[in-house]
């Protein structure tokens, strides 16, 4: 079949930018247009020549760079070939893209520096190198609501993002007020919003001549999973708490060692590895529990009705195929729930017989799913859902007059994504070890909020088997190995730079490791590992406690220690060209290390004004010497 | 000169930042023999918010910072000032990079007089099918060149002999499910048919770069953001709403929205201990149709919090039936 005509292609970190992408798409499906829908990646390329009408969505991460999703197959080989691969060849013409229509929608957040950068690479190479028109100018959407497109009015990203699905719709209504049915044209009228759109390929029952409920019924076959050239599978061999039991962050040293190919070597340090988690038998139950219809299907084996939908590859499709497994391996049923959700599922509130006060209250939820579908403003959705993190399961719980056809859950509930982590091992180890931090916090909602994968992890042990990939970052170049190293982590932004210390033979001589945590003995995550490294002269060791005065008495943060040692630490960066690094959570914390060094540089390193330390900073940066990973 | 042209001055948006082009424009209009009774900025005409009036103008000059061989300009738009302009009517601001455009609106493109290149204006009654009329209605001969907007009204165009509403547009009972039609579906398509064979040409050219090749070098991310230029041209929203207050503390706050957030959560927390509380013999008693009871009047504490008062005690646990015993059980609430 030609490639359409018409495509939606999205990059997406947290699945914000993704759900724009499906309001869009489903958008045009109820106005009978054909198109793709697909993440950059995962998009074919060669079937960029047959695309006219290009709609680009893309969120920023790190440090301005375009998500993952963008230049990773979600389940090929990495090896494979994505459309931006292609598009950033040197050799191809300027009129690669001359037969493109295009509009973009970038969503940033204008508390970091390379605020909304990815969708302005992605514009610069698509429409000022490669020739594609422009149909509007671009739309950026800030988080923070203060500036971008949205500047100064207060108006949140979704106003900006349904400025743009207007244009979007305004600019192919114009072109295409018809419609064409074999042949026919025909009005283009809207698909009643109450029509639940059937996915191109959705579940039925594998054998329906079979009568016999109960030989049909699977019981204990061994789980596989296929469809997923590049899915590892691992076995868990430690999983351990490291910080003290009363400290309110639980962090996991989690190692696990794949059975069948030797890791070792397989990469780098300062790569990533990505677990595809599960949901809990519990909250599976509990779903199947809430749409008791489904409960008789439950364990019954079943089919597509036409391919494997693409979106589901990624990590493996569960064999046997049956709900119960779809929802345990494939639906997010804990996840907080997205408009899009709404969109496909509100009209299915219709079972009257489980509402208490009848007709009345049936409407009453129908309309409140419909207004968390349609509601442009998404304040209600917001305050319902996302400030008390509540689950879809959660929801499904408190309407239950929603009755769910089970033959489309993988159309309308959310697919379970893989978590990414940075990788503590050294490179020669035949092991993988993380370092999690498990999630959990408290909102409104009286249940205790745990994010699935942490979930997921917290609860596995010893034997139990993970599927797994790895994922190159090629974090540190060839040519700074050797040189001084000024590694510099508050809490578990440590991974990455154990994997550094790690690798055999050493990086550097000179490893200078600034450490930060709370207390000396509650999270001083790895504490005895790194004295004893301190010990043996394999690194030099800078720990500091920001609320423990007996340990820390002059410092806080791991920016006073840089400072306090300015000096030598200038010295370093300036005359012997170390490289730094620097891990951790987002936030203020690299925006005062990033200040610190410049600071630094003014006093120590020959640098007169702000704007010659800024600019040798932002060298370093541009040669990949300064290095920052943070999330 | 008895009578001033009748001008229209259409400005790119990042024009606004420099006024002084403006002006000059202004001021050289009456050497020109123009009158500037309109000013739009280009997008207004462009999403539709300004309609212009059909053969109005004598002049229109499209003023943009971009270079002519670099601008870029919303071919729809094309039409839409032709038919705004009066017979001969001249273009100025545009350049080759849409001549093809130009030609195919019935504009004669001017370059070798000493007046700057122009455009003019040569369409009359029998204009050339313009691009954006949808080819399929191979009768629109219609002189009023319709603007874009208009084209739902143009029926008259459109085939008379519709063959009923698919079925499978039947509503069914609920839940009410439709099979998509997307195999059916074809766009209508505006890509002329030399157009098309050139396209397909050049496909066919092109298809090299998705294999493996010796030069594979790739571009450095890093330069496609330039400090200046093309990329500072957005799409600002300066109307948006302004009901949304969704003010979240940072992962690292400092400022005291975390202490307001956990505040609040603590507040809600202990009301629901409050409630929580009950024996389970209270709770079958509770009756939701009497005041005073310890639920509130309002008859909704059971609903879930999608529908509870701000306030209510009950809110952040789950939906239940009166008379029911919540279960809290299975909510687990240790961090």
């Amino acid at each position: 079949m030609a490639p359409n005509k018409i495509a939606i292609l999205y990059g997406s970190e947290t699945g914000n930018t993704e759900d724009f992408a499906k309001i869009l798409s489903y958008k045009l499906q109820r106005l009978h247009y054909p198109h793709t829908l697909s993440t950059i990646g995962d998009f074919n390329p060669q079937d960029i020549l047959g695309v006219r009408y290009l709609f680009v969505l893309c969120a920023t991460t790190g440090q301005g760079e375009l998500p993952r999703n963008c230049h990773e197959h979600s389940f090929l080989d990495k090896k494979n070939k994505t459309l931006w691969s292609v598009l950033k060849r040197k050799n191809i013409p300027e009129d690669f893209l001359k037969h493109i229509n295009v509009a973009f929608f970038g969503l940033g957040d204008s508390s970091y520096p390379k605020f909304n950068y990815a969708i302005r690479k992605l514009h610069t190479r698509i429409v000022g190198q490669l020739g594609a028109n422009e149909i509007f100018d671009r739309l950026e959407a800030d988080e923070q609501s203060m500036a971008g497109s949205n500047k100064g009015t207060g108006a949140g990203v979704e106003s900006v993002y349904f400025e743009y699905e207007k244009r979007v719709l305004e600019y192919l209504m114009t072109k295409f007020p018809k419609r064409k049915v074999n042949g026919q044209s025909m009005e283009r009228n809207a698909i009643d919003d109450s029509i639940y759109l059937q996915p191109k390929s959705y579940l039925c029952l594998a054998d329906k001549e079979d009568d016999s409920e109960e030989a049909d019924v699977i019981v204990n076959e061994p789980l596989k999973f296929s469809n997923d050239a590049a899915i590892k599978y691992g076995k868990v061999i430690k999983n351990l708490g490291i910080t003290a039991k009363d400290h309110f962050q639980d962090v996991r040293e989690f190692i696990f060692t794949n059975n069948d190919t030797n890791i070792k070597d397989q990469y780098e340090a300062g790569d990533t590895a990505s677990i595809f988690p599960c949901n809990s038998d519990t909250s599976v139950q509990q779903f199947l529990e809430t749409q008791d219809h489904w409960l008789p299907m439950a364990d019954k084996p079943l089919k597509f009705t036409n391919d494997v939908p693409n979106a589901l590859k990624s990590g493996g499709v569960i064999e046997p195929l049956t709900l119960r497994n779809i929802l345990k391996y494939h639906c997010d049923i804990t996840c907080i729930p997205r408009t899009s959700f709404f969109m496909k599922i509100w009209m299915f509130a219709t079972d009257v017989s489980r509402m208490e006060r009848g007709e009345g209250q049936l409407e009453q939820q129908r309309d409140k799913l419909k207004e968390f579908a349609t509601d442009q403003d998404m304040q209600e959705l917001y305050d319902y859902c996302n400030r008390p993190r509540r689950s879809i399961l959660e929801v499904i719980e408190d309407f239950l007059s929603l009755r769910l056809p089970w033959e489309y859950c993988l159309d309308y509930l959310p697919l379970i994504k893989p978590l990414y982590y940075s990788i503590s091992s050294g490179p020669n180890d035949s092991n993988v070890q993380l370092t999690v931090a498990i999630v959990k916090y408290k909102t409104m909602l009286r249940k205790i909020r745990t994010g699935i994968c942490t979930d997921y992890i917290g609860h596995l042990k010893e034997g139990d088997i993970i599927r797994y990939n790895i994922h190159n970052n090629h974090l540190i170049q060839d040519q700074y190995k050797g040189n001084p190293m000024v590694l510099v982590s508050p809490g578990v932004g440590i991974a990455p730079l154990l994997s550094i210390i790690k690798e055999e033979p050493q990086l550097s001589k000179n490893l200078q490791l600034f450490f930060g945590c709370r207390f000396k003995d509650k999270d001083y995550i790895y504490g005895e590992t790194l004295e004893r490294w301190d010990k043996e002269g394999r690194i030099t060791l800078h720990p500091v406690f920001s609320r423990d005065r007996e340990n820390s008495p002059d410092t806080k943060y791991v920016q006073d220690v840089l400072w306090k040692l300015g000096s030598f630490v200038t010295d370093l960066l300036v005359k012997e060209k170390a490289l730094f690094v620097l891990c951790g959570a987002s936030g203020k914390m690299p925006i005062q290390v990033r200040l610190t060094v410049i600071e630094m540089l003014k006093k120590w390193g020959g640098f007169e004004t702000d704007e010659a330390a800024a600019a040798y900073l932002k060298e370093m940066e541009k040669e990949d010497r300064y290095l920052q990973e943070t999330w | 000169m008895s009578t001033a042209k009748i001008g229209l001055l259409l400005i790119h948006p990042a024009v606004t930042t420099t006024p002084e082009l403006v002006q000059d424009i202004k001021e050289g209009s009456d050497a020109r023999g123009i009158k500037f009774v309109d000013q739009y900025l280009v997008n207004k005409v462009n999403d539709s918010s300004i309609k212009l009036k059909q053969s109005n103008y004598d002049v229109i000059h499209y003023l943009t910072p971009e270079k002519a061989d670099a601008i870029l300009f919303p071919k729809k738009l094309i039409p839409v000032l032709q038919a705004s302009m009066k017979a001969d009517g001249i273009l100025y601001g545009l350049s080759d990079v849409y001549k093809v455009d130009a030609l195919i609106n019935g504009f004669e493109v001017v370059s070798d007089s000493d007046d700057l290149y122009h455009w003019v204006n040569k369409a009359t009654a029998t204009k050339p099918v313009s691009k954006l009329v949808s080819l399929k209605s191979n009768t629109s001969s219609n002189s009023t060149n319709s603007l874009p907007s208009f084209k739902k009204n143009n029926g008259s165009g459109a085939l008379p002999s519709f063959k009923k509403l698919p079925t499978f547009k039947k509503q069914n009972e609920s839940p009410k499910v439709v099979k998509l039609a997307d195999d059916n579906d074809e766009l209508d398509d505006v890509l002329e048919e030399d157009e098309e064979e050139e396209a397909v040409f050049s496909d066919f050219s092109k298809t090299q770069f998705f294999e493996d090749m010796e030069d594979d070098d790739s571009i450095e991310e890093d330069n496609l953001i330039s400090e200046k230029g093309q990329n500072n041209v957005i799409t600002m929203i300066t109307c948006g709403k302004t009901k949304t207050s969704r003010k979240k503390a940072c992962k690292d706050c400092s400022c005291g929205i975390k202490e307001e957030e956990e505040q609040e959560i603590d507040n809600i927390r202990s009301q629901q201990e409050k409630v929580v509380q009950f024996t389970e013999d209270e709770l079958t008693e509770i009756d939701f149709t009497i005041e005073g009871k310890k639920v509130g009047g309002c008859g909704s504490c059971s609903l879930g919090d999608a529908f509870r008062c701000s306030g209510c005690p009950y809110l952040g646990l789950p939906a239940f039936k009166p008379g029911e015993k919540i279960n809290l059980t299975s909510i687990s609430d240790d961090l």
